[in-house]
């Protein structure tokens, strides 16, 4: 096409002045390449976060989950302090009966930090009471091999059986020991361990050396920890019928606020209108998570743009003082046939080529940038690699920065396109 | 045999506040082809003036102009910018080429502007005007690495590349020294047998003296106009 045949000598000799200006040319395009740079690392780490946050949601149970915990009463009912019952397994009895938009109700109660010993070897977990609903609601198994989990037996019973983390087990067994059927003690209490609970792992959960307790940081605690039945736990250990909480499991995410809703309600009328109580989700937690997110891509978004305008103020300042210092030879063009479309162009050009150059280098940069995120958020974080470069964003950045230098080469190319040619000649 | 060019009643005034200086007060001129036309004429008679209005650079502010059958006198710029990049040629007193490209890319300018631009072609066409010049040997090189006569050399090359029928040049020796001017005249005054018109302004009576035809200007009229 006709365009095409002008706009290639223009490339070429933006190009050019490119390489006659180095220096000049990179400080005009520094505000373009932070701008790219800060917008691609920006967009990269924010995504990268927010998909890390959804398995970190999921891992808590997932967005169908309601937890109830014990809680302080307020203020205005603390005279009434005598009449708590505390949450105990009637208001699961009531929750199953009330609310059927719940499908199962775990009730826990947390016996402590305990020490879990078998001869020589000991271990310090939390301890807690379930019941055989644990499973579904915190979305957790055994795995086949490993034995099996509490049973309504076993809490009907009061048996002294405990299922174990699996990051538990190498703190007590050796690597080929089978811990199933062995004897641990809790304060001097026998238990038979009946299983071990799966493994959390995978993508960006990476769990490191279980042995070690300073290192997994806040996703160790899933892989730790030893489970006993409910009975087993308030009657031998807590001496109460309370219980520490509540985790129930909807069926239907969209239900979440009906269902907490119907608890409430349930609860209070339990409780005989005492709030001693709270019900949380993971929603608010999400819901938190989006307004970071916002805040973050407000913030970098923020920064990412100003640079790029500084970027383009660059430049239209760095192409008026170029187009200043060849007003002769812009003259001399028109003089031998160019026309104002043709210098536009030139000029446009020339600009595109600077910010197309400064927008590769802002890329190449982001790419140090996300590498460097990624290594401090990966010691911060026991999440992984929060963030990998995509080709869309990429690219997206790369348009952006064009965008800009074409923006920003307009109103000098129109000035170089209306010089008249005898004024330009005669300029010195 | 009609003109190549047929000027009418040319006038041009710059306004400049309660000032009018009329550069051009009623011009009435005929260029044949394959003239060589020295003009003649003091400081701010109108010489450069009427070759830019010629050259179409510039507009003049009345008047009537017949290029080649055409009326030309009120263009559009993109048409005037046509009219340069395809029927005129340009020969300045500073040369004005531009530093940063070479020799052979400074004659190739005109034809980058033109419509099916082909820079083989162009090279090529640009080769075989700086033969004709005598320059060919420095294709490569930069203006600022060649002597003045050298440069003006290169300028007429640029200025013949693309074909025209007229060229101007305005003070083309002003610059240059006896032996150079010699050089450049002999070289403008070829063009003619090609059957290219050449208009040349100079303040210099011996320059003049090697045209064919020397016009007289004086206070923006035609005082004299004489072939030899
Ligand atoms: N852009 C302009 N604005 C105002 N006046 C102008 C302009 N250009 C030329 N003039 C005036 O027009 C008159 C003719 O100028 P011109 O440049 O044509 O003279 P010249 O014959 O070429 O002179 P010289 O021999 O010094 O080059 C002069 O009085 C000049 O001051
Ligand atoms: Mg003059």
């Amino acid at each position: 096409m006709k365009l095409f045949d002008r706009l290639r000598p223009a490339v070429v000799n933006g190009l050019r002045e490119l390489q006659a200006n180095k220096v000049r040319s990179l400080l005009s395009m520094s505000g373009i390449i932070l701008g790219v740079a800060s917008l691609v690392a920006m967009v990269t780490v924010v995504q990268g976060m927010v998909g890390n946050f959804r398995q970190f949601v999921d891992a808590m149970g997932g967005i169908e989950k309601i937890t109830v915990t014990r809680e302080q009463l307020p203020k205005e009912q603390e005279h009434l302090a005598e009449l708590s019952e505390g949450i105990t397994m009637r208001d699961v009895e009531r929750i199953r009966k009330t609310v059927p938009l719940v499908e199962n109700i775990s009730p826990e109660a947390r016996v402590g930090y305990e020490r879990l010993i078998i001869d020589g070897h000991e271990t310090s977990t939390y301890v807690t009471g379930v019941t055989a609903d644990y499973l579904p609601v915190a979305k957790r198994w055994v795995d086949p091999g490993f034995g099996r989990f509490i049973s309504g037996l076993d809490v009907l019973n009061m048996n002294d059986v405990i299922v174990l983390g699996s990051a538990v087990v190498p703190e007590l067994f050796g690597p080929n020991e089978d811990p199933v059927g062995k004897i641990v003690k809790i304060r001097g209490r026998r238990f038979t361990v009946i299983g071990v609970l799966n493994n959390i792992e995978g993508t960006g959960m990476q769990i490191r050396s279980a042995n070690s307790r300073s290192s997994g940081g806040a996703w160790r605690w899933r892989n730790s920890g030893a489970f006993i039945p409910v009975s087993t736990a308030q009657a031998k250990f807590l001496g109460n019928d309370r219980l520490s909480g509540l985790g129930l499991r909807i069926g239907e995410a969209e239900q979440l606020r009906n269902a907490v809703e119907q608890t409430e309600r349930t609860m209070l009328a339990g409780h005989k209108g005492l709030r001693d109580f709270a019900i949380s989700t993971n929603e608010q937690t999400l819901e938190d998570f989006r307004k970071t997110e916002a805040a973050f891509k407000l913030s970098l978004g923020g920064v990412a743009g100003i640079s790029l305008f500084v970027g383009g103020i660059g430049i239209m300042n760095v192409m008026l003082a170029s187009i200043n210092e060849r007003i002769r030879e812009i003259g001399v063009r028109k003089a031998v046939g160019a026309r104002g479309s043709d210098l536009f162009l030139q000029f446009l050009a020339e600009a595109a080529v600077i910010s197309v150059v400064g927008g590769v280098i802002g890329l190449a940069v982001s790419m140090g940038i996300v590498a460097l995120m990624n290594y401090i958020l990966t010691q911060a974080l026991p999440t992984g690699a929060v963030a990998t470069l995509d080709w869309v964003i990429m690219s997206q950045g790369l348009a952006f920065s064009v965008v800009v230098g074409l923006v920003a080469g307009v109103y000098p190319a129109l000035r170089a396109a209306k010089l008249d040619p005898i004024e330009a000649l005669r300029h010195e | 045999m009609s003109a190549l060019i047929a000027i009418r009643g040319l006038r041009k005034a710059y306004v400049m506040g309660d000032e009018t200086v009329h550069a051009l007060a009623g011009v009435d001129l005929d260029f044949q082809k394959g003239e060589f036309v020295a003009i003649l004429g003091p400081s701010g008679s109108g010489k450069s003036t009427l070759m830019h209005i010629l050259g179409f650079m510039d507009t003049p502010t009345e008047g009537s102009i017949v290029f080649d059958g055409q009326e030309v006198a009120k263009l559009d710029p993109d048409l005037r910018a046509w009219y340069r990049s395809n029927r005129v040629g340009f020969v300045f007193q500073s040369f004005n080429l531009l530093p940063r490209l070479t020799v052979l890319e400074n004659v190739a300018l005109p034809l980058l502007y033109r419509e099916h631009s082909d820079p083989a072609a162009n090279a090529a066409a640009a080769t075989v005007a700086l033969e004709r010049v005598g320059m060919s040997h420095r294709l490569d090189h930069r203006p600022s690495q060649l002597s003045g006569g050298e440069r003006q050399r290169v300028a007429i090359a640029r200025a013949i590349v693309g074909s025209p029928s007229i060229i101007f040049a305005d003070e083309p020796t002003g610059n240059l020294d006896v032996k150079n001017v010699d050089r450049i005249l002999d070289l403008l005054g070829s063009l003619i047998k090609e059957g290219i018109t050449v208009v040349l302004v100079t303040h210099d009576l011996s320059v003049a003296e090697k045209a064919h035809r020397v016009i007289s200007m004086r206070s923006g009229l035609v005082q004299e106009d004489r072939t030899r």
